[in-house]
């Protein structure tokens, strides 16, 4: 049990350190908890919708889920604490000497590197989430591919919000999957 | 000293009420604070939010939680900062944990899961959406399309670690700003 604590403390730790802003934290946070069996690739998919349609930042959210999953209620708040781990050490320091900070170009030069990187990763992800998800019992779907096609007019075109297009596909899902 | 533990109670409760309505990104809670905090208690100015905001972004973490940090630091040292950010993130892992539950629940019925495999359909988009949106400005100077490139590839077909990836980014950021601001810095002299 410890060394499952001690675990996904680490786990989520390299993920706060290195997870700059809103989804590009998926890849990252897919990686750790798929190559430690706490969940697979259409779990994560399922968890970075339910984190969409509540409140708190995805980063959380995964946090709680997977921690849940590794070691019940001690592990959600065990990862919530490893995702929050540099916003209690580095932003408190931050934080001390925040005229300092804010002048410094550093963080921006960093960031001049890390943000390709994140769209890299984020691009690879959804190659990887492409190869799962519209996979249904072993199979090819088009139902899946179709409704993914519209998401993504909804998305791009129309710029529909993230919560409905999700609510939208669970709809869709119902009736293609279940009544159809 | 009364006075002091009225005012992190205070924070506490506050920061524990944003928290409940942070949905999706967290810009929700800036506007929050905005209203409070600029607009009714006038604490501090819309221009020092934005400075919190910026930097709290640009550090590692979750921006939320990073601005509640900047924020509380501010209003009462470390403490008030600790306080903030438990407090903002105790609601949402709250609804996380019931929902978690539900979801291993339900996650075997027939119902469930045909929503789901719609769900499912719909993150690639999703995610794709969020790539395309963060593009702008990302590319600053050529070489940053390389390291984009190369992230792609290393994730997808070698199974690079994304911590080994993202130092990659911090370190090619740093050569390639410094590179180019040496190159700026000759063509002006």
């Amino acid at each position: 049990m410890l060394e499952t604590l001690l675990t996904l403390l680490w786990s989520f730790v390299k993920i706060g350190f290195t997870s700059f802003g809103g989804l590009s934290m998926i890849p990252l946070i897919s990686h750790e908890v798929v190559s430690n069996g706490w969940m697979n690739l259409s779990e994560v998919s399922d968890i970075v919708a339910i984190a969409e349609m509540t409140p708190g930042p995805l980063g959380l959210n995964c946090a709680t889920f997977a921690g849940i999953h590794a070691a019940g209620m001690v592990g959600a708040v065990t990862a919530n604490l490893g995702v929050l781990m540099p916003t209690l050490t580095l932003t408190a320091v931050a934080a001390a000497f925040f005229q300092k900070v804010q002048k410094s170009h550093r963080m921006e030069e960093i960031l001049t590197g890390v943000r390709p990187v994140c769209i890299g990763l984020l691009l690879g992800v959804v190659a990887s989430f492409c190869q799962t998800n519209y996979v249904v019992n072993s199979a090819v779907s088009p139902q899946a591919i179709v409704i993914g096609l519209l998401d993504a007019v909804l998305l791009f075109k129309w710029k529909v919000s993230v919560p409905k297009v999700i609510l939208l596909s669970a709809v869709l899902g119902l009736f293609l999957f279940r009544l159809g | 000293m009364e006075k002091k533990w009225k005012k992190m109670l205070t924070l506490f409760w506050q920061f524990f009420q944003f928290g409940c309505f942070t949905f999706g990104g967290g810009w929700s809670i800036i506007a929050q604070m905005q209203k409070l905090y600029v607009e009714k208690e006038k604490t501090i100015t819309s221009q020092e939010l934005l400075d919190i905001t910026s930097v709290g972004r640009s550090l590692p973490g979750t921006m939320i939680g990073n601005v509640a940090m900047l924020y509380g630091y501010r209003v009462g040292g470390f403490l008030g900062g600790f306080l903030c950010v438990i407090a903002m993130i105790t609601p949402p892992m709250l609804v996380l944990s019931v929902i978690t539950y539900f979801y291993t629940l339900f996650k075997e019925n027939l119902w469930v899961m045909s929503a789901m495999t719609g769900v499912r359909a719909a993150i690639v988009p999703i995610i794709a959406s969020a790539a395309v949106n963060m593009v702008k400005g990302a590319f600053r100077f050529p070489p940053c399309f390389v390291l984009a490139a190369a992230a792609f590839a290393l994730y997808l077909f070698f199974n690079v670690s994304c911590v080994m990836l993202v130092v990659m980014g911090i370190i090619g950021g740093l050569l390639i700003s410094e590179y180019y601001e040496r190159k700026g810095a000759g063509h002006r002299a």
